[in-house]
């Protein structure tokens, strides 16, 4: 589906991003029970983009050109669609010092951390942070539209590249309907992640409505 | 007496959620600011007696502008209304001198409670 055919007003756009803004602060909120560190959030995104632009709009909104893991997970329901995380090298690192996990940021192992690869231990954090991120902002956008999904689990799509030309392979091009997207930043470290929700252009009709209704529950 | 309300938010969704929560029965004038810059300049000429201050805005966010209007009005009540629940994020809004901090999207009786409690203050310091 084309991006110019998929038509939503200025109001529905506002809509999205203030439902955007709501979902990611609760995310956050979640990783913040888990990591004791500030996640400083930015203020969201929502654009209509062509999905084969989709690696090079990425490419440039990700610090232009620094290396990211990324891992997505597919959801399902009236909302369909893919939520992505994009975080750069090394944000395992400092994040396993929050979480206890010592062998990735050079500090002493537990015995059951001993017995896992640093490879290991590095895909299984990535994956946990998506898990928090990618369902609790998901989580959130369905709860406030009324609706549930239901989740594949995370998965890792690549490790420390700067290049997201493989999106185009593992998505189905009708899935950058709407982009959704948060820049975000970890308190007093220099990391900033991408949280991207992407959906599906057979969820537009009903997303539309459920924008509707959701903002007529406002209406005076 | 609470007369005058200023909404500071950049989002217009946000705004319109939030005005048509406020109670209509009770006279309250309300006007709106789309970023903490917009939001302080406001302040200073309505001199509302409340303040709803969202904190991720473009420009002068939330948080440098709680703390100017703060530095203008030690007075001044700022209802802080964000979808940043962190734990640091509310203990920072709060230690600025906050008044209470709402968690978006706030249901109506919550804007409501909130200001019966922020009009108790304004009552209590006369």
């Amino acid at each position: 589906m084309a991006a110019d055919s998929i038509l939503f007003s200025e109001e529905e756009r506002d809509i999205l991003q203030e439902i955007m803004n709501i979902a990611f602060g609760n995310a956050t909120a979640e990783l913040a029970e888990l990591i004791d560190i500030q996640v400083i959030l930015s203020i969201p995104d929502v654009k209509i983009i062509d999905f084969q632009s989709l690696p090079d709009h990425l490419g440039e909104a990700i610090n232009h050109g620094s290396k990211n893991s990324v891992t997505g997970q597919k959801f399902w329901g009236d909302f369909s669609g893919s939520g992505l995380l994009f975080l750069p090298v090394g944000t395992e690192r400092i994040l396993s010092k929050f979480l206890n996990v010592s062998s990735l940021d050079g500090g002493e192992n537990t015995p059951e951390e001993d017995t896992l690869p640093p490879e290991t231990l590095k895909s299984g954090l990535l994956l946990e942070i998506s898990n928090i991120l990618v369902g609790a902002c998901v989580g959130k956008i369905s709860g406030l539209l009324n609706t549930s999904v239901s989740y594949t689990p995370p998965e890792l799509l690549t490790i420390d590249s700067s290049d997201y030309q493989f999106l185009l392979k593992h998505f189905n091009a009708d899935q950058a309907a709407i982009v959704m997207k948060t820049l975000f930043q970890f308190e007093q470290q220099d990391i900033n992640g991408l949280l991207l929700v992407m959906t599906n252009h057979d969820s537009v009709k009903w997303l539309k409505n459920a924008l509707h209704e959701f903002i007529n529950a406002y209406e005076g | 007496m609470i007369e005058k309300i200023l909404i500071v938010d950049d989002s217009p969704v946000a705004r319109k959620m939030l005005k048509n929560s406020i109670p209509k029965n009770r006279g309250y004038e309300i006007f709106e600011a789309t970023d903490g810059r917009d939001g302080i300049k406001k302040y200073q000429l309505l001199k509302p007696e409340i303040v709803f201050m969202d904190l991720t805005m473009p420009g002068l966010d939330g948080y440098a502008a709680l703390e100017q209007i703060i530095k203008l009005d030690n007075n001044a009540i700022v209802i802080v209304m964000t979808a940043d629940v962190q734990p640091k994020s509310i203990s920072n809004v709060m230690a600025l001198g906050a008044f209470t901090l709402l968690k978006k999207p706030a249901k109506a009786h919550v804007i409501e409670e909130a200001l019966d409690k922020a009009e108790k203050a304004l009552n209590e310091r006369g």
